[in-house]
């Protein structure tokens, strides 16, 4: 019993990670029905931003520990700092990249997508070169434990951040004005634009807010793993797709759920059964559950087309 | 208008997409253009004596950039230095020679597609008589094949999967020309090397219940099962054996799984840039962080170290060669690398040093066979196949039948406080 709930931890950590990730995916799929394939790099950016600010903040992978509301102030000023980085970036990308394509055929866009996600790996690539960095993990890791199982500093912030970020993005959604702009661009985009709604500036707020966030998991990959590494943003990319998929795409609440179901299999196939069958079993979940409903879990949230 | 732009931007993207790729290949040929530089270079001071005979070239095709530059790099230099002390002695008068390096890392890692590459582009160019490589074990198999087809000698500094000459893999890959062999080594085989590993280990370190993991590479999963095999035939007991999976970031729930069986000792078969030190970075998060950590020469290097960071301690591995700090012979090799380089030569830099001179003097055997004209590829080969007790910087060794040096030398280092300490070597050379 204990190892199955350590094994849930495990899970629930990584699993935060790629639901953090499927925000970005799952928002601007259900404004724009674009499948963000960037999406994936801006998470490793957000990891590569952080350690380029830790660096200009002193703080080196020398495994130095700052403890105290000292190591706290930096941590929080460095996820706050890489996140609006990220937050620009993303609509840097859109102004470019995604704004003039808006309306040719969709496969345009999908390849610009597939194009930037190169543009930025082959940045970062030539940044910090072709291997495993390190990132700095300055804050002290004490270990709690109780009836067997044991939970670091670590992997609570993981499971802390990433669902205080998805509650904030919740009430955000819903209980905002530009929260309101945005469901209302994802309905229907020349509706909202009748109503006095720039789509423009909503849809730029939507990958803002999702590159932010792709940011913040950028941070908390980074102080989980120890490390970082220009490709890493692929695969973290392709499971947060599959989990955006899975919950419903365009669906909020949907893909945190997938998220973290995503995590929990991968964990708990490589405790029964084996750490080498983990992306079968994920994906051959994936196509059952498209098979048997193919709109996800929780129902896809698209803009009605007549 | 707004089509034009549309248009532009379209190829302005996928330029950018591509340059991706591109940026690979520059990258590789900038340091192959350096290092022909540093070999120009080298040339250039004996040019002059030599009266600029006829260029020979030899291929080094080693992974150099990213997570395998670490080893591979300083693997290099020993070739390139072999080349350079060449052409100063005049070992084979008449005749200059030229190391022609091409990366077969991609995106940082080993690559055989790339090596393929390599080994073609070697193969186009008449002046390349033999190459010094590969690296990686995986790399050899797609290699192999391609110089036995072109009958151009490949002499691999440090792979050591087995199957690379002995078995019927072997008789496979050399399919055009079966009983031409075209490939060698200067390196042992994992078939001594993880039972020389699971020995020391067992005898030495007191441990008895291992859980082994390995990255399903030709190299990584051949090393693991036979350090598995041989620890299970000493009396240990095995716990379990994963297999991880190629760019995996997130080891946690296996490391949990290889906790809750309380090994007192985790082997990973495989190399850094596949997940060696990764592993090893989370191991203390799941409770595993005081449990020694032991494996072969993929993850003797120092992104091993880099990666592990302050959990590289307690972690033993063997090389497949001897150190060449103890030997003698290798005295002025050490030292006149330490001069050409400023920096300590590596696991495999003395192997790659033999690998080419051993290379050099089949050549100058070919040419003297040839009456003083530039030998053919055959002629050269003919000449490795005949080595027999070459005097060597890594020890006196022949070549046997299959292409596998006679001289199995197993060393043990240990990583301490970041970095690796030598602890002793073995010497197998009666074993079968």
């Amino acid at each position: 019993m204990a190892i199955f709930l350590q094994q849930l931890i495990n899970g629930i950590a990584q699993g935060g990670m790629y639901a953090l990730i499927a925000l970005g995916y799952t928002m601007v799929y259900g404004i724009v029905e674009l499948i963000n394939f960037a999406h994936g790099d801006v998470f490793t950016l957000g990891s590569f931003l952080c350690i380029a600010i830790l660096a200009l903040l002193g703080v080196s992978a020398s495994g130095q520990i700052i403890a105290g509301w000292q190591g706290a102030l930096i941590a929080l000023l460095v996820v706050v700092l890489a996140a609006l980085l990220c937050g620009v970036i993303g609509v840097l990308i859109e102004r470019f990249a995604y704004r003039r394509l808006r309306n040719a055929p969709r496969l345009a866009p999908l390849i610009t997508a597939i194009g930037v996600s190169f543009l930025l790996q082959g940045v970062m690539r030539n940044w910090k070169g072709p291997s495993e960095i390190s990132f700095p993990q300055f804050l002290p890791n004490p270990t709690f434990a109780f009836g067997g199982v044991h939970i670091d500093l670590r992997e609570l912030l993981v499971v802390i951040v990433s669902i205080l970020m998805m509650v904030a993005l919740q009430f955000f959604i819903y209980n905002t004005k530009l929260g309101k702009a945005m469901r209302a661009s994802a309905q229907d985009r020349d509706a909202a634009s009748l109503m006095g709604i720039n789509v423009n500036t909503t849809i730029a707020w939507t990958f803002f807010i999702g590159s932010a966030l792709a940011g913040v998991a950028g941070f908390i990959s980074g102080m989980y793993f120890g490390t970082t590494m220009f490709t890493n943003g692929y695969q973290a990319g392709l499971k947060a797709f599959t989990a955006a998929v899975l919950g419903g795409i365009g669906n909020i609440a949907g893909a945190m759920l997938g998220g973290f179901l995503i995590g929990i299999v991968e964990a708990m196939t490589a405790q029964y059964i084996s750490d080498q069958w983990t992306n079968v079993v994920v994906f051959s979940i994936l196509v059952l559950i498209l098979v048997l409903r193919p709109s996800g879990l929780l129902g896809e949230q698209l803009p009605e087309k007549v | 208008m707004h089509r034009r732009y549309i248009i532009a931007l379209t190829l302005a993207l996928i330029a950018a997409g591509c340059s991706q790729q591109s940026s690979q290949t520059s990258s590789s040929t900038s340091t192959s253009a350096s290092s022909a530089a540093t070999s120009a270079a080298a040339t250039s001071g004996t040019t002059s004596n030599a009266a600029g005979g006829t260029v020979i070239k030899i291929g080094v095709d080693l992974p150099v950039s990213g997570a395998d530059a670490s080893i591979g790099v300083p693997t290099q230099y020993g070739a390139q230095l072999a080349v350079k002390q060449a052409n100063e002695k005049h070992l084979v008068p008449g005749f200059t020679f030229e190391a022609d390096v091409l990366d077969d890392a991609v995106n940082g890692v080993h690559d055989p597609a790339q090596g393929a590459k390599n080994i073609q582009s070697f193969g186009a160019d008449p002046a390349v008589l033999g190459v010094v490589g590969p690296f990686n074990s995986n790399v050899a198999r797609a290699e192999i094949p391609l110089s036995n087809s072109l009958q151009l000698a490949l002499i691999s500094p440090s792979n050591t999967n087995p199957t690379l000459t002995k078995g019927p893999d072997a008789v496979a890959m050399r399919k055009d020309h079966p009983d031409q062999i075209a490939y060698f080594r200067v390196c042992t085989t994992d078939d001594i090397q993880g039972p020389a590993g699971a020995a020391y280990e067992y005898t030495k370190l007191h441990v008895k219940n291992a859980y082994v993991v390995d990255d399903n590479e030709t190299y990584g999963k051949g090393v693991a099962d036979q350090w598995e095999g041989a620890f299970k035939k000493l009396g240990g007991t095995s716990l379990g054996h994963d297999h991880i999976t190629k760019g995996q970031q997130d080891f946690h729930a296996l490391l949990t799984r290889i906790a809750n069986t309380h090994p007192d000792i985790v082997f990973f078969g495989g190399n850094s840039s596949t997940g060696g030190g990764l592993i090893r970075k989370q191991m203390p998060d799941a409770g595993l962080g005081s449990v020694i950590y032991a494996g072969a020469d993929g993850i003797s290097d120092n992104q091993f170290l880099q990666d592990a960071g302050s959990t590289a301690d307690n972690v033993y591995v063997t090389v497949a060669s001897v150190n060449a700090a103890k030997l003698p012979a290798a005295a002025q090799f050490l030292k006149d690398y330490q001069a050409e380089y400023n920096q300590p030569v590596g696991p495999y830099s003395a192997n790659a040093y033999t690998a080419a001179m051993v290379m050099i003097r089949a050549i100058g055997e070919a040419v003297k066979a040839n009456g003083g004209k530039a030998p053919t590829r055959e002629q050269v080969l003919a000449q490795l196949r005949m080595t027999k007790d070459f005097p060597s910087v890594i020890g006196t060794f022949s070549f046997d039948a299959n292409g596998d040096t006679t001289n199995r030398i197993i060393s043990i280092y240990e990583a301490v406080k970041g970095k690796w300490v030598f602890v002793t070597q073995q010497n197998f050379a009666g074993s079968p």
